[in-house]
């Protein structure tokens, strides 16, 4: 096998990795905004029940996880699950993703001093508008870098697909370093995600540097 | 009247940190509330502007009723949305100045205005101006809260509080956070409100300042109105023996 053959083969299995790195963070950015929300919601049961859930999803494999959301079906409800392989994949990402988010959300909303709310409070803002327009855009500055850093992790989470027998690039480099016996693959698959780190770093200091503004 | 708080309780735990308060404020006064730290000032200041609920009395903006309590001692606030509207009628500015510092200068006297009150933003950025101007801070327009002293930033919390029109402001303690350099720039803001007859409440640690400014000074130690009047009686003959304890301490 040439080496532009195997980047052919190999470019497919970027392609799905990025699949499931742009869906989870799609899924999961605005889901977790919902659970931080919800973890300071006024009924017990709900921060209960979204307490248990953060415990869950971070105490426990996300390889695990995947494997419960695509088999879990099967075995409890006895559903056919012929078609559910990439909907289970991807709604585990965004599931586990949305968890660490959540506490990444709550964290900055907390770092908010309370003199913001009632500087909003007093000028006669809804609790809407002050969320919106004082507390999100200060808490999305202050959260960066810890995104950035789940972002990365994410990056290199994609490979935990091959869980659900899902052809990224990782699984792909396996299969073809073992049938042609060659180091090559792991190579260009670790490339593969230096390079998409460094994207995803840049993009990132980019952002940051945009709400440099203010202190 | 423009203000009238009637018979405010208000406690923390057993704490009892307002015992049946009562103080109205008629337009164009200036009122200066002092007393010891822990004495009730701030939590009377935060009832009025309801940042506190109160556990009893009654307070009323224009003669429109906001909280009462009835007969059974059950307090009733008006419901949230028509509590915004008694927002109109005051503004507060704070001790930490609490600028919304993603928001330029300008931007922080207009987004209430525009958004609240739904002015539009060629008229609430012209009030704007005009505020900074007379705040002698109008080249700061374009600037952010961090590039500021805190004298600068405290006279923008003020222009902030003044852009929605209010007829009544309050001030919790507007100097304390300040180094005693830059307490000066913002005295002379409300000394300069006072004399357009802005009415005011002012809590304060600057007794030369309450003395030289109000009309009414009001003594408060532990949750209740000690004594009030005029600043010179209150100042130079108080009655009280508490009051008068507590002037000696700033004679020194």
């Amino acid at each position: 096998m040439t080496l532009s053959t195997m980047l052919t083969t190999m470019s497919v299995g970027m392609l799905r990795s990025f699949a499931v790195f742009m869906l989870t963070l799609l899924g999961s950015l605005p889901l977790g905004m919902v659970v931080a929300l919800l973890k300071k919601s006024r009924f017990g049961v709900v921060r209960a029940l979204i307490n248990a859930y953060i415990s869950v999803i971070r105490g426990t494999p996300l390889m695990l996880q995947l494997l419960v959301w695509y088999f879990g079906p099967f075995y409890l409800f006895g559903m056919n699950i012929g078609n559910w392989r990439f909907p289970a994949l991807i709604f585990g990402f965004v599931v586990n993703y949305a968890a660490y988010f959540a506490e990444i959300y709550r964290g900055g909303i907390e770092s908010i001093p309370v003199g913001q709310y009632e500087a909003a409070e007093v000028l006669g803002y809804t609790r809407t508008q002050t969320f919106m327009r004082i507390v999100l855009p200060q808490v999305v500055k202050r959260i960066m870098p810890s995104v950035t850093n789940e972002v990365i992790t994410l990056v290199k989470d994609t490979s935990l697909a091959f869980t659900l027998a899902y052809q990224e690039v990782f699984s792909l480099a396996k299969q073809i370093s073992a049938a042609q016996t060659s180091f090559m693959p792991f190579l260009i698959a670790g490339i593969f995600y230096f390079v998409a780190n460094y994207l995803v770093e840049f993009v990132m200091a980019r952002i940051e540097k945009s709400m440099d503004y203010y202190k | 009247m423009i203000l009238e708080m009637k018979n405010i309780k208000k406690h923390f735990g057993d704490h009892e940190v307002l015992r049946d308060i009562s103080l109205s404020v008629d337009k164009g006064e200036v009122v200066s509330v002092i007393g010891p730290s822990g004495s009730g000032k701030s939590t009377l200041l935060r009832c009025a502007t309801f940042l506190e609920t109160i556990d009893g009395g009654e307070i009323s903006y224009m003669g429109d009723c906001a909280v009462k309590t009835k007969p059974d001692g059950e307090v009733s606030y008006v419901d949230a949305k028509d509590l915004r509207r008694f927002r109109n009628y005051y503004g507060l500015v704070f001790q930490q100045f609490n600028l919304f510092p993603h928001y330029s200068i300008l931007k922080n006297l207009t987004d209430a205005p525009i958004h609240v009150q739904g002015r539009g933003k060629e008229q609430a950025e012209q009030t704007a101006m005009e505020l900074l101007d007379k705040m002698g801070i109008a080249d700061k327009a374009e600037a952010y809260p961090y590039q500021l002293s805190g004298g600068q930033q405290q006279r923008v919390a003020i222009a902030r509080a003044l852009a929605m029109n209010p007829e009544i402001l309050f001030f919790d303690e507007p100097t304390s956070a300040l180094d005693p350099e830059l307490t000066g720039e913002v005295l002379k803001v409300i000394r300069q409100l006072a004399d357009s007859h802005m009415t005011m409440v002012v809590v304060t640690h600057e007794m030369p300042f309450a003395k030289a400014v109000s009309n009414r000074v009001i003594f408060m130690a532990d949750g209740v109105i000690v004594e009030q009047g005029d600043p010179a009686q209150v100042f130079d003959d108080p009655q009280e023996e508490r009051t008068k304890q507590f002037l000696r301490v700033f004679e020194r």
